[in-house]
């Protein structure tokens, strides 16, 4: 491989590989603002400047290839003070916004203005201001924060496939905005959050919420669809404020799509059952766990039962399942069920050209690896039981008595004899097989709510009842 | 051995080292300026920076406060909680605003990170309470002691 030496160390590269890309292998940082490694190079931020050997002036790392015994030097003094300079015009017109602004913290601006700009300004005019116009349901917007690097333009046209965004007017004028100031149509909006590097576009969803600094960051896999997108949840005390998305070059690149983002919100949501509970008559009581799992265990042991397992469950509880259903009697039917018309991974394919897969739940190939069966139309049986993560569609059921096992809300319950309140995608650890058979683990971020069990402690109470009654 | 002397007739009766322990006392009494005060009635004055009871600055009756929860990332004893809003006004703005008194440990942090200039501690002393008091918004917002 081609060597060239950045700050004295010799880095070898790939021939293309632009120097800001080559030097963070090195462990150096080049300051960026438009450059995105998913977005394509367009130079006209001026902060990435370095000072190449042989070359006159200094170069933008992001735009320069990196060549064979390059020699290139990024803390310079050229450098510092073209990058001092490069910050002082881009916080001409910056607003002191901080203590409000939702990118405070993360803000590339600010790091950058902390790293390499200068403490004092030398202008004191009035700053330009902009009214904004109403970005829809997603992500706020705030044009005196801009610093016009263009990725939202360029994420809109290289990445969501919809040119939305766009420069308009010229030179101290210019205005980042919508196309005639339509709301954002692109089903991958928060991205435009994550890819701004100042507070001008930032998610309604997480407005004032919290500071960044103050989430804790746990690692996990989105549950939203087979597609099995990197991401990160953000959480403080048991809640989840925000997801992002992870970078994760095989399957989701830099992004995540807008139902993967907010899915999280029925997890933390007032109607979800976190109590066992069971029907009397028409309303709904809170029950103990022995007796709706005493009774489930009575009843499965019936004539004629079906479990049903929800692809939305982690492999280590589908096997979890299987194995409980062969120790209470071998006449149990196990199948799965997902999302309606998309009962096989044969079935499943990409919904749209960017992310989302057609199969809604994460684990479609984990349930057919196990040897799970779909179910075709609804669940008829003497006993349903149905276990859920809760994002898989619940099916027709047809049944004398039906069980819920795991995660559902109150308006679903209706079906069910007996709810038993499980664990949601955020609560518990697993691994899920995404469409290309990559298998990902999934990390707890939170805590169960209310008396919520795992389904591997659900069933192992409900055996070891049966076993206590043998040997007494 | 050591040998133990027994004390002279004069020493036994202790009456000299009696009226020397009097005199001191009626020394101070007599002659001292007094080191307490008579407390309601007479404040002693204490310095410009000194660090007692918490209140919010409010300009033009708007709060100075943004909501930025420096305070309360800076705070050693985490008694700060702070929940944001946005409302007509003013951008985002504190919806609560709440001191645990019985945390805090008057260490000015809060008031040294604030960029608004919100958060004061005043020169008001007198906090003894009863109960656990949460300072709240709207007391906060009571200009007492403002400096
Ligand atoms: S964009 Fe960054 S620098 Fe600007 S106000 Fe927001 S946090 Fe501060
Ligand atoms: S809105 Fe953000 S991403 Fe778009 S040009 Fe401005 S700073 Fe860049
Ligand atoms: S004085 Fe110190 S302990 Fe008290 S609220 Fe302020 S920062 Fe917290
Ligand atoms: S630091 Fe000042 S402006 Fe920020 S939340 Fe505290 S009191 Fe309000
Ligand atoms: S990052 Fe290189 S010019 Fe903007």
């Amino acid at each position: 491989m081609p060597k060239c030496t950045i700050d004295g160390k010799e880095v070898e590269f790939k021939p293309g590989e632009n120097l800001v890309s080559v030097a963070k292998r090195a462990g150096i940082e080049i300051p960026v603002f438009c450059y995105h490694p998913g977005l394509s190079v367009v130079a006209q931020c001026r902060m990435c400047y370095v000072e190449v050997e042989k070359m006159p002036k200094l170069q933008t790392a992001c735009s320069t290839q990196a060549a064979e015994g390059m020699v290139v030097k990024t803390q310079s003094e050229a450098v510092k003070k073209g990058r001092a300079g490069t910050m002082e015009f881009l916080l001409l017109n910056h607003p002191l916004d901080c203590p409000i602004c939702d990118k405070s913290g993360e803000c590339d601006l600010q790091d950058n203005s902390f790293g390499h700009g200068s403490e004092f300004m030398r202008h004191s005019e009035e700053r330009r201001t902009y009214v904004d116009v109403d970005m829809g349901p997603v992500i706020q917007k705030n044009m005196n924060r801009c610093i016009h690097c263009t990725r939202c333009i360029r994420f809109g046209d290289e990445v969501a496939g919809i040119h939305e965004m766009v420069a308009i007017k010229r030179g101290n004028n210019i205005d980042i905005t919508t196309i005639d100031g339509k709301q954002l149509k692109t089903e991958y909006a928060g991205n435009y959050s994550d890819i701004c590097p100042t507070g001008s576009l930032t998610l309604k969803d997480f407005r004032f919420k919290k500071r960044a600094w103050m989430l804790k960051k746990t690692p996990t896999v989105c549950e939203g669809c087979s597609k099995g997108c990197n991401m990160e949840v953000q959480h403080e005390g048991n809640v989840v404020y925000r997801c992002v998305p992870r970078e994760n070059l095989e399957i989701n690149k830099y992004w995540m799509c807008d139902e993967g983002r907010f899915n999280y919100q029925y997890v933390q949501d007032p109607s979800r059952i976190v109590d066992p509970m069971k029907k009397a008559g028409d309303s709904w009581l809170v029950a103990r766990w022995e007796e709706l799992l005493s009774g489930l265990r009575t009843d499965a042991a019936g004539a004629s039962v079906l479990f049903l397992v929800g692809t939305d469950l982690t492999n280590e509880e589908m096997k979890a399942i299987q194995d409980a259903a062969r120790a209470l009697s071998p006449k149990i039917q196990i199948q799965s069920f997902g999302t309606p018309g998309v009962e096989t991974s044969g079935q499943d394919g990409p919904r749209d050209q960017i992310l989302k897969m057609k199969s809604k739940t994460a684990n479609l190939k984990g349930a057919e690896s196990l040897g799970i069966s779909p179910l075709l139309g609804s669940a008829k049986s003497d006993v349903v039981v149905v276990f859920r993560g809760g994002r898989a569609e619940l099916p027709r059921i047809e049944a004398k008595k039906a069980y819920g096992v795991g995660v559902f809300l109150e308006k679903e319950r209706n079906f069910f004899h007996a709810i038993l309140p499980g664990l949601s995608f955020l609560e518990k650890d697993g691994t899920v097989i995404n469409h290309q058979g990559v298998p990902q683990g999934m990390k707890r971020a939170l805590l169960p709510r209310g008396r919520c069990k795992s389904t591997g402690e659900m069933l192992m109470l409900m055996l070891n009842q049966r076993n206590n009654e043998v040997t007494a | 051995m050591l040998a133990i002397r027994k004390p002279g007739f004069l020493n036994r009766l202790y009456l000299i080292e009696i009226i020397r322990g009097l005199w001191i006392t009626m020394k101070n009494f007599l002659f001292h300026k007094k080191v307490t005060l008579q407390f309601p009635e007479q404040r002693r004055d204490y310095s410009n920076r000194y660090r007692g009871q918490h209140y919010i600055k409010a300009v033009n009756g708007v709060e100075n406060c943004t909501a930025c929860m420096l305070c309360p990332t800076v705070c050693p004893a985490e008694c700060i909680h702070i929940v944001a809003g946005e409302r007509e006004d003013k951008e985002k703005y504190p919806v609560k605003f709440e001191i645990d008194s019985l945390r805090c440990c008057f260490c000015g942090m809060c008031e040294e990170a604030c960029p608004k200039d919100a958060i004061k501690l005043s020169n008001i002393y007198e906090m003894s309470q009863q109960t656990r008091t949460v300072y709240e918004k709207d007391f906060l917002l009571e200009q007492r002691g403002n400096k």
